[in-house]
C-alpha cells in the first residue's frame, strides 16, 4: 500500500465518522425539538412563508400597474400639450409678422378665425390633459393598499422571527438576548378578524368582494 | 351636487389617500375639506359641532372607522351625520359589520372617482343636502 492510498482511506475514515456524528446530532436535534414541541413552532414559520410570498407578489403587481398607469397618463397628455404650444407659437409668430406689416387685410381676417378656433377648442383640450391628470392622481392609490400589505408583512416577519428565536434559545441558551430583544418590540397583533386589510389573493374565496358591484349586492341583499 | 360649501372630514391613516379623496372632492366641487389621521381625531374634530359629511377608511390606528363610527351613532348630537366607509376591507363580514354599525355607504378600495360621486350623491339624496 503506498503512502497516498493509506492517506486517503484514512480520509474516507475521517468523512465517515464526521458523517455518523452528524447524522446523530440531527436525530438528537430532530428528537429533542419534537419533546420540546418546537417542530411546531418551524412548522408554523414555514406556514407563514406562502403568506409571505402572496403579499410580497401582491406589492409587486400593484406597484407595476400603478407605475403602467401613471405613465400611459403621461404618454397620452404629453403630445396633447405639445400640440397646444405649437399651435399657439405659429398663431403668435403669424400675428408678429402681420403686425410688423399691418397690410393685407384677407390674411388677418385668416388669423382672427385661426386664433378664435384655437380659443374655442382650448378648453376642451385642457380638460383632455385634466383627465390625465386626475388619471395619474388615482394611480396613487396603490400607496395605500401596498403600505397596509406592507404591515400585515411585518407581522408575518415578526412573527416567523419570534417562532426561530424560540427553536434557538432552546439550543443556544446565550442566544436568549434575541428573545428579550424580540419581546421588547412585539406590538401585540390584535388578531382582529374585521382587520385583514386589501385581499391579496381573492380567486377562489367565497367570503371576499373583488369589486364594488358585489359590495353594492350585498348591501341590497341585506335591505340597506 | 349638494352645497359646495358642505363641510368634509376625510379620516384615513395614508396622506396620500387622504390627498386623493380631498382632490377628487375638489374636482367634485367642494372645498371644504378637513382631514383626521385616525378615529380619534376624527372624534376630536366632529366635536366642534361643523363637519356635515365624513368619509373614513377602517383599518387605522388608535380608533378603527368601525369603532368610530359605533361611537358617532351612539352621540346624539352626532348620530344622524353620514358616514361613508371607503376601505380596502373586503370580506363580506366587513359589509355587513359595517351596515350594521350605520353606514351610509360602503366603498371598496381601489375606487374610481365615478364610484364615489355616485355614492355620494345617494347618501346626498336620503339625507336631504
Amino acid at each position: 500500500m503506498s503512502h497516498n492510498q493509506s492517506a486517503a482511506s484514512a480520509d474516507e475514515n475521517n468523512n465517515s465518522e464526521l458523517i455518523d456524528r452528524i447524522g446523530q446530532l440531527t436525530r438528537a436535534l430532530h428528537d429533542s425539538m419534537r419533546e420540546l414541541g418546537l417542530d411546531k413552532e418551524v412548522e408554523k414559520a414555514a406556514e407563514a412563508i406562502p403568506d409571505a410570498r402572496d403579499r410580497l407578489a401582491y406589492i409587486a403587481e400593484t406597484t407595476e400597474a400603478a407605475a403602467e398607469r401613471a405613465l400611459s397618463a403621461i404618454e397620452v397628455a404629453q403630445p396633447m400639450q405639445e400640440r397646444l404650444a405649437e399651435n399657439a407659437q405659429s398663431l403668435s409668430s403669424r400675428w408678429d409678422t402681420w403686425f410688423d406689416a399691418p397690410i393685407d387685410l384677407s390674411d388677418a381676417r385668416e388669423l382672427v378665425a385661426d386664433t378664435r378656433g384655437y380659443l374655442r377648442h382650448l378648453p376642451e383640450q385642457t380638460r383632455a390633459t385634466n383627465a390625465q391628470l386626475h388619471e395619474i392622481m388615482m394611480a396613487q392609490d396603490f400607496q395605500d393598499l401596498t403600505g397596509q400589505v406592507v404591515g400585515k408583512l411585518i407581522t408575518v416577519i415578526r412573527r416567523i422571527e419570534s417562532q426561530l428565536v424560540e427553536v434557538l434559545v432552546e439550543h443556544m441558551p446565550e442566544a436568549a438576548s434575541y428573545r428579550e430583544r424580540r419581546e421588547a418590540d412585539i406590538d401585540g397583533d390584535s388578531g382582529d378578524g374585521l382587520l385583514n386589510g386589501p385581499q391579496v389573493n381573492a380567486a377562489g374565496k367565497s367570503d371576499v368582494v373583488t369589486d364594488q358591484a358585489q359590495v353594492d349586492d350585498l348591501l341590497e341583499e341585506l335591505g340597506f | 351636487m349638494a352645497d359646495a360649501d358642505l363641510q368634509f372630514l376625510v379620516v384615513d391613516d395614508f396622506s396620500t389617500m387622504r390627498r386623493i379623496v380631498r382632490n377628487l372632492l375638489k374636482e367634485l366641487g367642494y372645498h371644504n375639506i378637513e382631514e383626521a389621521e385616525d378615529g380619534a381625531e376624527a372624534l376630536g374634530k366632529l366635536a366642534g359641532g361643523h363637519v356635515q359629511f365624513v368619509i373614513s377608511d377602517w383599518n387605522m390606528p388608535n380608533l378603527n372607522g368601525l369603532d368610530m363610527l359605533k361611537k358617532i351613532r351612539a352621540d346624539d348630537g352626532l348620530k344622524h351625520l353620514p358616514v361613508l366607509m371607503v376601505t380596502a376591507e373586503a370580506k363580506k363580514e366587513n359589509i355587513v359589520a359595517a351596515a350594521q354599525a350605520g353606514a351610509s355607504g360602503y366603498v371598496v378600495k381601489p375606487f374610481t372617482a365615478a364610484t364615489l360621486e355616485e355614492k355620494m350623491n345617494k347618501i346626498f339624496e336620503k339625507h336631504g343636502l
